[in-house]
């Protein structure tokens, strides 16, 4: 699995105008504008704090909830297994010794190192530049949990792209759960100022730790118990979808007509 | 001249029903994509419904005008999506694939074909959904005067005119990088832009995105000219930057495929 | 009348060199080797109307890139090219009209579409009669033996059948002028069989002007009048395939049985040597020295179904092929001249 993460990281190394656009320019641009809107809202609500935070603190949250978010969305690599399923040149994978779980798992990770490591020049500049709070020794563990995370999204990446096999072009549910995630990882705004019971509910969720955890724990709005809620409710999530996306995959092999290639 | 503007109207005739027919076979995915969008609708109106819990006005913004912004912003995409969406987003695969070949040897204006080939039917769906919410919106405005929606059959046009463009313009830098997903993603935040309203950004990105990348015309000086909240004076400035950048896109287009060499043999 | 001229037409790519492992994967972040490839060498050519023109070369020696020159897909490094009086990159719809060209496995009928649709389209851009066009259709697949799956989804017919399809799709405005790039690749016998008589019947009717690539040389010698052999971007050959045929060293193939096989290791009239215990042989030779070698091996024992045919026109390419890739490789000067 270490080498298709190898291998990912030496293709996306090959695009390399990509590279620069996704991880340096992509966070920066979603970062500033999401900033805007706080600004604006501090500008006319003339409100010095919200739910106990102030205007700066906002801020920060805003960029590290985008370059989080970036770190903990997958469309690429699950467009690329259902485009697999769909066109048939998953056969290719499938007599490999590595599983397409494994096969596409490695990818991912290796994809996200590589990406990670290039664009957290973006939200470190802007918070120094800016001065902005943010509490750097917290982040290993922010990142941790939001690798941890990741393997989540790739079981549900599993789910969908197991759908390939009974649907043919079902890459709109992809960007359907991607959206859906959106809303309730905290991307747009800290979850604790949504009104009950949404509060709730949110934070439980283990899509929480997308982005709302690690970024509310590395901006020191959330204690550290919140990792570890966070590393609980990810696990459960795996229990839970684990076993769906082995059936559905089981039961998507045993379908599959072979259309293609 | 007619004789070309009726072959191009049959054309996309011919292309509406025979995507309708092709799209009829994927039940799923049909459903799938309203189901999608309605999740994004809620998503985009979720974010002003939390921050209006703690604030009465944003920028000069109440929450019934935002509201109205957010359903004229929905019912300019679905009409951009269907018209467009399909052919735009995938216009770096068929590049990549040297599919674009084929269509460079048929006697049509191929940016035309690239643009329109396909119509994604599904959206019909929510260009219903978003002009009810539109229309909701707008009955919730007191001060409202229903002969101002008049104008919208110039805000449109014009707004998805350069959002097209401008979309164009980002797509076919396929014809230049063998790989431009980061471009597009690029383009999705260029977007998003669009989908606050303008006076929310600090002075220079308003400017930005009333002149150089004029996505404000998309929804918010629609929204602007049909509350009231400004004149009409910005849609001649708006029809001006159509224009332009339409003209942009074809200037573009034939530069890029000069330079396009189909992919292997 | 002239159908298709060029003068001097080349075309050159740039690419750049992978580099190897991840180390040098960084480094090529900033740092790339560009190099320069030829994939047409400057050529000057003339096709007639009407003429049927075979070209043949290996993987990569540049014939997809001449026919996308000549349509105006791509434009060239150098030179020039008129087809039909009209310069190919020029894309005039008029001149659009007339041309055709069938790129292999692409496809240029819709995929979730049957064919049928496909087609009103094609005939709506290129201003057709819908009316006469579904003639036209119901014709061209008659004769391709596929009326069957004119209604079926493109995606749910076979290779072969997808194949009609698009010859279907490329002559619908019966062009003047026809681009074909490997017609029959990957295609099961019967297949290539049927669309390799359609066309030699639709050539014969219709008289269009004929580009033509293929592996497979029945393609070439059923359809071709003339034949183009192209090797790393240059015509190597231009000529009729009979000429080619019997210029390439009259060769033939001489098969017989030993009744009595040698005992030790012998050379044959110093043509070539047969080995201890041979009893079958079959060995080609020019046609002049064949009477030699028989006599040698008739004094050597008695023999037994002898048989002498012509080489066949596919062996005669390969091993042009082979000889050409091997001057090159061992010199680089200029390909073998036939």
């Amino acid at each position: 699995m270490l080498g298709c993460a190898r291998l990912a990281a030496l293709q996306q190394l090959e695009y390399r105008f990509n590279l620069l656009a996704d991880t340096m320019i992509q966070p920066f641009v979603v970062g500033l504008v999401e900033i805007t809107l706080w600004m604006a809202f501090f500008a006319s609500s003339g409100q010095a704090e919200l739910a106990g935070f102030g205007r700066e603190y906002y801020l920060s949250y805003a960029l590290w909830a985008a370059f989080i978010s970036r770190v903990s969305t997958s469309w690429m690599y699950e467009s690329l297994m259902i485009q697999d399923i769909e066109l048939g040149t998953v056969n290719s994978v499938l007599v490999r010794p590595i599983s397409f779980f494994e096969y596409y798992l490695g990818q991912l990770m290796g994809y996200k190192v590589l990406t990670t490591a290039i664009s957290l020049m973006a939200p470190i500049t802007l918070c120094l530049f800016l001065d902005l709070p943010v509490s750097l020794s917290r982040l290993p563990l922010a990142l941790a949990l939001t690798f941890y995370y990741l393997i989540l999204v790739h079981v549900i990446s599993m789910i969908i792209a197991s759908l390939g096999f009974f649907f043919t072009r079902i890459h709109h549910l992809t960007v359907a759960k991607n959206i859906t995630l959106w809303m309730l990882t905290g991307e747009f705004f800290p979850l604790d100022i949504a009104p009950e019971p949404f509060k709730s509910i949110l934070t439980a969720l283990p899509f929480s730790s997308a982005v709302f955890r690690p970024v509310g724990y590395l901006t020191e709005r959330l204690p550290v118990s919140t990792i570890y809620e966070g590393f609980l409710s990810v696990t459960i999530g795996l229990l839970v979808l684990g076993p769906v996306a082995a059936l559905l995959w089981n039961a998507g092999r045993r379908r599959y007509s072979g259309t293609g290639a | 001249m007619t004789k070309i503007i009726k072959k191009y109207t049959y054309l996309f005739v011919s292309f509406f029903k025979a995507s309708l027919m092709a799209e009829l076979e994927f039940r799923f995915n049909i459903a799938a994509r309203i189901v999608t969008d309605i999740v994004w609708y809620i998503a985009q109106l979720s974010v002003f419904e939390v921050l209006f819990r703690h604030t009465e006005n944003l920028s000069g913004w109440t929450l019934p005008e935002t509201r109205v912004f957010m359903g004229l912003l929905f019912v300019t995409d679905s009409i951009f999506m269907m018209l467009f969406s399909e052919n735009l987003d995938r216009m770096g695969e068929k590049v990549r694939r040297g599919e674009l070949d084929l269509l460079l040897v048929k006697p049509v204006n191929s940016q035309w074909m690239m643009s329109f080939q396909k119509v994604s039917v599904a959206y019909i769906g929510n260009f219903l959904i978003s002009s009810a919410w539109l229309a909701w919106s707008l009955s919730q405005i007191e001060s409202f005067k229903p002969i101002n929606t008049l104008w919208l059959l110039l805000t449109v046009p014009i707004g998805l005119s350069i959002v097209y463009a401008i979309r164009f313009l980002t797509s076919a830098t396929a014809l230049f990088f063998t790989r431009a997903d980061a471009i597009n993603y690029i383009w999705y935040q260029v977007y998003r832009l669009g989908t606050r309203p303008d006076t929310i950004f600090p002075q220079i990105l308003r400017y930005m995105i009333l002149t150089v990348m004029p996505i404000a015309f998309l929804a918010s000086v629609p929204a602007q000219i049909i509350l009231g909240k400004s004149g009409p004076q910005l849609l001649v400035l708006g029809g001006t930057l159509s224009i332009l950048l339409v003209y942009a896109s074809s200037r573009f287009w034939k530069y890029g495929l000069k330079s396009y060499s189909s992919a292997s043999s | 009348m002239i159908n298709i001229e060029t003068e001097n037409l080349t075309r050159t790519y740039e690419t750049y060199r992978k580099p190897e492992g991840l180390l040098k994967s960084i480094q090529g972040l900033w740092a790339r080797k560009v190099e320069q490839k030829v994939a047409v060498h400057p050529t000057t050519l003339s096709i007639a109307k009407g003429e049927i023109v075979g070209l043949v070369g290996s993987n990569g020696a540049g014939k997809t890139t001449l026919l996308k020159l000549l349509s105006g897909l791509i434009h060239p490094s150098g030179g020039s090219a008129k087809v039909l009086g009209y310069a190919p990159t020029s894309r005039d719809p008029e001149f659009l009209k007339r041309i055709s060209i069938l790129l292999g496995q692409k496809n240029q009928l819709w995929w979730d579409l049957p064919p049928a649709d496909s087609y009103d389209l094609l005939a709506r851009i290129y201003e057709i009669n819908p009316i006469e066009a579904r003639s036209r259709v119901r014709e061209l697949a008659e004769l391709l033996q596929c009326s069957e799956q004119l209604h079926v989804q493109l995606r749910r017919l076979s290779l072969g059948e997808r194949m009609k399809m698009e010859i279907i799709g490329a002559l619908l405005h019966q062009p003047e002028v026809l681009f074909l790039d490997e017609p029959t690749i990957g295609l099961d016998i019967i297949a290539q069989t049927t669309i390799r008589e359609f066309l030699a019947t639709y050539v014969k009717e219709r008289k269009p002007t004929l580009i033509l690539t293929s592996h497979y040389m029945d393609d070439i010698s059923l359809l071709a009048d003339r034949l183009l052999l192209i090797s790393q971007g240059s015509i190597v050959y231009d000529g009729s395939v009979e000429e080619f045929v019997a210029k390439a060293e009259n060769r033939q193939t001489l098969s017989l049985k030993l009744l009595n096989p040698p005992t030790t290791d012998v050379s044959i009239a110093g043509h070539f040597q047969l080995e201890a215990g041979t009893r079958n042989i079959k060995v080609e030779l020019a046609a002049n020295v064949i009477g030699d070698v028989l006599q040698a091996l008739m004094s050597l024992s008695p023999v037994q179904e002898i048989k002498i045919e012509e080489v066949e026109f596919e062996d005669v390419i390969h091993s042009f092929m082979q000889q050409d890739a091997r001057m090159r490789a061992s010199s680089s000067a200029p390909a073998a001249r036939v």
